[in-house]
């Protein structure tokens, strides 16, 4: 806009009255609307879409939303970015409310410029990082679009000074949520920032992540690939574990937000949030009995277990397609949110491998930061052997776990239910490995060093290779070793709390929770930061 | 209709194969029961639909990431 403009239309604002005025701002603020954009809604229409203003319709309580930063203009301060026609920036930016709460919230905007992140909107979501820090409340980010705009990057006297959004998200880490929903094309920038968040949510068939798209792959690579195969929900969120979350529609994704939400506090500073619940504190489930075989060759689901112990449809799991063989899930006990990481036979049997470590200890530290207690369910035939586990730097890579449960200061309850073996059952927090409040086995539970027949192989060949008959001395020794890694063993050197019948489990745990403080002890010494493995 | 190759998540032995081609399944359900770890690991289905292609039998050695069975769905 020319200088000859700008006093056009000072001197046009001199004449008006404050009813001209706040026709002016109305006809502005109506400019920003879906209904003043027919050919842009009808745009998100053919592609079976939502627009950013409905969205955030859809995430917040009902018209809770109120938008700074709308009437803003695009940087047009260079020849590339002269005619840029951008409402609002491309970025819709404000505070709403979710379950009730203040929530900081940016929704890019495709239809404009593509998405494409300007030196505006960059301003503005720095705005919201300060409300979200200065105030403790979360912080929400609807990414749908490309990274740097164009016409602001290519300009060396704007691109030098970088932006601060990467330090000012990083100052959010563990004070407040921090969210992103990639809800379309989200390579690049919104993927950056999708780094930075603890929950990220993308939809199956929709959202693509990554660092860069299929046209920069093929300039830089000449390999073609669609934009799915590339970052699509299959890659992001099943394979990478990059998402959290992949769901089939946007009302279910802004819903899994909320739902998300739900079970952590505004910010560091708070507690977690208690619901009411009727679900009984003793409600005792004859289906534990049946879950876990006896037979340790045989698997079973432990997300029935989880469900059986937790509060009636109070489980969100977390990277559900990513490392199955760890479970990690927030849960309500008697109300109260808990974080619960557990190994699932069914999938590898449950061992530690680099993905489920990860997956746990990042959940381990998201559950610390917010002060929800821990619950690890134990069934762990041990961390991942061989030569393609170490290819995967499992040696350093797993110390990942160990370290979060090291630092943890929320409360920890651990429950073998059968398999506590070797490096895995530390590394789940099994008996004093990390301190924790209360450290239980069901009747079923054999803990040790190792698999027994592994143990017998290599600590006893010799001897039983010498014996007349070989197989019958394996056998005997095989037999010898498992009666003296049972639960009762373990409870008999006070390695373990208590052994307990499976079904009051859920009593145990909400006592024990309900009995002791927020936080246990840390008895680091005064440091800077501890530094984590990897 | 989609194609699916239906990988072995462990080395091991196959122990049994409960399910036959032409079969339908669930999100899930197993496929090939692999010995592994002293465990009988499941390699399930992952989505529903039917199997029309078993690749391993009882006995057979697979490999971690091995196709083991065709899902069409």
């Amino acid at each position: 806009m020319t200088s000859r403009d700008d006093r056009q239309k000072d001197a046009a604002n001199a004449a008006d009255t404050m009813a001209d005025k706040l026709a002016a701002l109305d006809a502005a603020k109506y400019a920003l609307s879906d209904a003043a954009r027919p050919q842009a809604v009808a745009k998100r229409r053919a592609m079976d879409m939502a627009t950013a203003r409905e969205r955030l319709g859809m995430l917040c309580d009902d018209d809770s939303f109120r938008e700074i930063g709308g009437l803003v203009e695009p940087d047009r301060g260079h020849d590339l970015s002269r005619d840029l026609i951008a409402p609002a920036d491309g970025a819709v930016t404000g505070t709403g409310r979710i379950n009730q709460k203040p929530v900081n919230i940016l929704a890019q905007d495709f239809t404009v410029l593509g998405g494409s992140i300007g030196a505006v909107a960059d301003a503005k979501c720095g705005r919201l990082v300060k409300f979200s820090r200065e105030c403790g409340q979360p912080m929400v980010m609807l990414l749908e679009g490309g990274g740097h705009r164009i016409q602001d990057g290519m300009n060396a006297a704007h691109f030098a000074a970088a932006s601060p959004v990467f330090r000012e998200l990083a100052t959010l880490s563990g004070w407040v949520p921090m969210v992103t929903a990639i809800m379309g094309q989200g390579f690049a920038g919104p993927t950056a920032y999708a780094a930075l968040c603890d929950f990220v949510v993308m939809l199956r068939g929709q959202s693509t992540m990554g660092i860069a798209g299929p046209a920069l792959v093929k300039a830089g690579t000449a390999g073609e690939i669609t934009k799915e195969d590339l970052g699509g929900a299959a890659r992001q969120a099943d394979q990478q574990g990059i998402a959290d979350l992949a769901v089939d529609s946007e009302e279910e994704c802004l819903q899994a937000i909320r739902n998300f939400l739900s079970y952590l506090p505004q910010n560091a500073g708070e507690a977690p949030p208690v619901v009411p619940c009727d679900d009984p504190v003793d409600r005792r489930d004859d289906a534990l009995l049946e879950l876990v075989p006896a037979d340790s060759r045989r698997v079973y689901n432990m997300k029935k277990v989880i469900d059986a112990i937790a509060d009636k449809d109070s489980v969100f799991e977390l990277k559900p397609g990513y490392a199955r063989n760890m479970i990690t899930a927030f849960a309500r006990l008697n109300g109260r949110p808990v974080g619960i990481f557990a190994n699932q036979p069914m999938r590898k049997g449950g061992i530690l491998d680099v993905p489920a470590c990860e997956k746990a200890a990042h959940f381990i530290a998201m559950c610390d930061a917010f002060g929800l207690p821990l619950v690890s369910l134990i069934d762990i035939p041990g961390i991942s052997i061989g030569p393609a586990a170490e290819d995967t730097g499992l040696g350093r890579r797993s110390g990942r776990l160990f370290f979060e449960m090291g630092i943890a200061t929320v409360p920890l309850a651990s429950v073998v239910l059968r398999k506590g073996y070797g490096g895995g059952y530390y590394a789940m927090g099994g008996g004093r490995a990390f301190d924790a409040n209360i450290a239980l086995a069901w009747p079923t539970a054999e803990i040790c060093a190792m698999s027994i027949e592994g143990a017998v192989d290599v600590a006893y060949r010799k001897q039983y290779e010498a014996a007349a008959d070989p197989q019958a001395k394996r056998a005997e020794l095989i037999a010898d070793i498992k009666a003296q890694t049972s639960a009762l063993d373990a409870a008999s050197g006070f390695g373990i709390d208590d052994v307990i019948d499976p079904r009051d489990t859920r009593r145990i745990l909400i006592e024990t929770f309900a009995n002791c403080p927020a936080r246990r002890t840390n008895p680091a010494p005064p440091r800077h930061r501890p530094i984590s493995p990897i | 209709m989609k194609t699916t190759r239906i990988e072995s998540e462990v080395t091991g032995t196959v122990w049994s194969v409960p399910i036959g081609v032409g079969e339908r399944v669930a999100e899930d359900d197993p496929i090939i029961m692999v010995e592994s770890m002293k465990m009988e690991i499941p390699v399930c289905a992952p989505a529903a639909g039917t199997i029309t292609e078993i690749k391993v039998a009882p006995g057979d050695t697979v490999n971690t990431g091995q196709v083991v069975a065709i899902l069409t769905s």
